[in-house]
């Protein structure tokens, strides 16, 4: 089966074995204590009702009043202040629900501020994410050239551990703040800053709803909207630094699959070949045949590595990465492996063995990919030409 | 200025502006109907205590009873098919709150599910979507082809017209649906889906909650979480389509500049070098540094 086809299968049965899984925990570790809680509650309801001697219907109005006067309870909620805060809880897609538009044109307009607003923010989140990332990638290579290190490079490891510290960070100084702000247990408020950033958005427990903050407490106010934004913002450079990757795995699959059909329905020798045959224009037919056979030489190596990345997808990544860092410019993109595999074939022969299960990716063979990308350094411009200028 | 760096301004400013813009306008649309049924609740309120002759405190005792009460109003929330929704609402980050983990234990686990479920979720529905796209764009090919058009090619227009078709769709079947199970209006029921499936979640509507409809109702049940899972996958593939690749424009364009820093390097050592046949080559076409020497894909050796 195409290889993204699997993968999107094996996703699918994950995430409902995840839901199913996810569903038996909570079950046993909520029911109980809902049921108990419903019980005391129930009987709390009858004390009142047998205490002001009132009938269900009437007990059942004065819930309805009650219920209906909750958002109330929290302050005037679509004042200017209030109406910030719901729209950036729209276009987050957080969604507390605390205040929900009433009127119907409300609810029309909420739904087209989201069709444009969500895509806008996305972006926005994931451009900003990058660009701290970038620039906490530069912070560290410095700190790691001012500590004396011997490498300096920044790796993956290091990017996503400082990632990972300060998405938890955010998330304490939240709790910390807002524990002391609204009076939740550290927990609370910790739990409410996790729901908030990772757009959630319960409803449960939310900011800004005691003593009609939104219209008394300015500074607060605006804490709490820096505090979501920026805290969506480091959350949003670890998503873009470990996550995204993974968004565009199939797209990256079609696009080399139909590169790899590309190069198998054609016999003859490829643009990029030809690219290199201006400079010895005074060619006999020698250099056209041995072009020829090149070409063929070519198609199969280009099968072989593609072959073999394949199978070995690990690899494919991790080659690739190396590759566009170290490979010369001077060699168009599409023609790297070829031309590379091209160059070790006739240095090296580096043949891959296909293992007994069909996978080539043992220890012993996977060494073939560091000295393609090793090779890539011997292959200057300078042998380009002395291979060619050989006719 | 860096064209990242000015990317990511811009849409810092854009998106201020359309916070601002936004609260305005809900403003202008909510703020008088709030004030209005504000006034109109408080005189029943006040009304109320009268006739039952309540202090203060007794209200606010019927008050907290009440608003504790209200998740229970829908039914039984934690068996089984209740922590399925819930859990569901959790990892798509949908998040309505019609139930919510009381106890502690329950909140430090739904943290650390929500950890690894969202970005589990996120990558199995582009996964999916990629897939369906893959899919449409074959089954347009092969239509084109049987209509006899002249051009066989997929455009991303038509790629664009059916995935918003099948959103629009698939909103309009929810909404159909929902209001004929929930006994919402059409327009209620429509809003409901955009907001569920656009994973803001609300809660203001929430299907599965009239009276044990979770316990009783199980083809609907079935239904309705179905509903949800096909209709995010069906956004996710639109998304997949048009917005994904904005996620990654400043990460390439990182790459490009790196890769052109690299080259320059290059060549620069070639220039310089003591030994050996000087050779400059020019091939990237995107290469705009090297526009005002020499055309691209142009080499020369200096002798």
């Amino acid at each position: 089966m195409k290889r993204q086809n699997a993968r999107t299968l094996a996703l699918i049965v994950s995430i409902l074995t995840y839901l199913v899984v996810g569903a038996a925990v909570f079950e046993t570790l909520e029911s109980k204590q809902e049921k108990s809680h419903k019980r005391r509650l129930d009987a709390r309801k009858y004390e009142l009702m047998r205490k002001f001697n009132l009938t269900k219907a009437n007990f059942e109005e004065l819930e309805l009043v009650v219920l209906q006067l909750k958002p109330h309870k929290a302050g005037v909620q679509w004042k200017f202040a209030g109406s910030f805060y719901f729209a950036i809880t729209v276009i987050t897609t957080i969604g507390y629900g605390h205040a929900a538009p009433s009127t119907d044109s409300g609810k029309v307009f909420c739904m087209f501020y989201a069709l444009l607003g969500i895509p806008l923010t996305l972006v926005m989140f994931q451009s900003l994410g990058e660009r701290i990332n970038t620039f906490v990638r530069y912070l560290l290579h410095q700190a790691k050239k001012c500590l004396g290190m011997r490498q300096t490079e920044v790796s993956m490891a290091n990017m996503v551990t400082v990632g990972f510290f300060s998405c938890l960070s955010t998330l304490c100084v939240g709790a910390a703040a807002f524990s002391h702000c609204e009076g939740w247990s550290f927990l609370h408020a910790f739990y409410y800053c996790f729901i908030t950033l990772t757009t959630i958005g319960f409803g449960d427990y939310v900011a800004l709803q005691r003593d009609d903050a939104l219209q008394n407490d300015p500074r607060y106010v605006a804490f709490c909207f820096v505090y979501i934004l920026m805290g969506l913002t480091v959350i949003g450079a670890f998503l873009n630094l470990v996550v995204l990757r993974f968004l565009t795995m199939n797209t990256e699959d079609e696009r080399r699959d139909a590169k790899q059909k590309a190069l198998m329905t054609v016999g003859k020798p490829r643009g990029e070949v030809t690219r290199l045959l201006p400079l010895s224009t005074s060619t006999s037919s020698t250099v056209v045949a041995n072009d020829a056979t090149k070409a063929k030489d070519l198609k199969g190596a280009y099968t072989e590595v593609l072959h073999f990345q394949t199978i070995c997808s690990c690899l494919w990544y991790r080659s690739k990465e190396k590759l566009q860092g170290s490979i010369p410019t001077m060699i168009p993109q599409e023609m790297t492996f070829s031309d590379a595999y091209l160059q070790q074939n006739s240095n090296c022969p580096h043949y891959m063995d296909p293992g007994s299960t069909g996978c080539v990716c043992s220890p012993r063979q996977c060494t073939s990919i560091s000295s393609i990308t090793t090779g890539l350094h011997i292959l200057s411009p300078f042998n380009l030409f002395k291979r060619r200028s050989s006719v | 200025m860096k064209k990242q760096n000015v990317r990511t301004l811009s849409l810092i400013l854009c998106m201020f502006s359309y916070l601002l813009v936004g609260a305005a306008v809900f403003d202008a649309l909510e703020s008088e109907s709030e004030n209005s049924r504000r006034r109109i609740l408080e005189q029943k309120r006040s009304e109320m205590k009268r006739k039952y002759r309540f202090s203060e405190d007794d209200y606010r005792e019927i008050e907290r009873v009440v608003l504790q009460a209200e998740p229970h109003r829908a039914g039984r929330q934690w068996k089984f098919a209740g922590s399925f929704y819930f859990a569901i609402t959790v990892i798509t980050t949908i998040g309505y709150g019609h139930a919510a983990p009381g106890t502690d234990a329950g909140k430090v686990f739904c943290m650390f599910y929500a950890v690894l479920g969202i970005p589990l979720t996120l990558v199995m529905f582009q996964s999916l979507g990629e897939r369906m796209n893959t899919f449409v764009r074959y089954l347009l090919h092969k239509m084109k082809q049987c209509l006899g058009f002249r051009h066989t090619e997929v455009s991303m227009e038509n790629m664009v017209l059916v995935g918003f078709l099948s959103c629009i769709g698939t909103l309009c079947v929810g909404a159909a649906a929902f209001s004929h199970f929930e006994g919402w209006s059409f327009f209620h029921a429509y809003y409901y889906c955009f907001i569920t499936l656009t994973t803001i979640g609300f809660g203001d509507f929430v299907a599965l909650q009239k009276k044990e409809d979770l316990q009783e109702k199980t083809p609907y049940v079935a239904f309705s979480f179905m509903y949800i899972l096909v209709g995010l996958t069906v956004i996710g593939a639109f998304l997949n389509l048009v917005v994904l690749r904005f996620l990654t424009m400043n990460t390439e364009d990182e790459r490009r500049d790196a890769q052109e820093r690299a080259s320059l390097k290059r060549d620069r050592g070639l220039l310089e070098g003591p030994t050996g046949p000087r050779v400059v080559e020019i091939h990237q076409e995107n290469d705009k540094r090297y526009d005002k020497f020499s055309p691209p894909l142009q080499r020369f050796v200096l002798s």
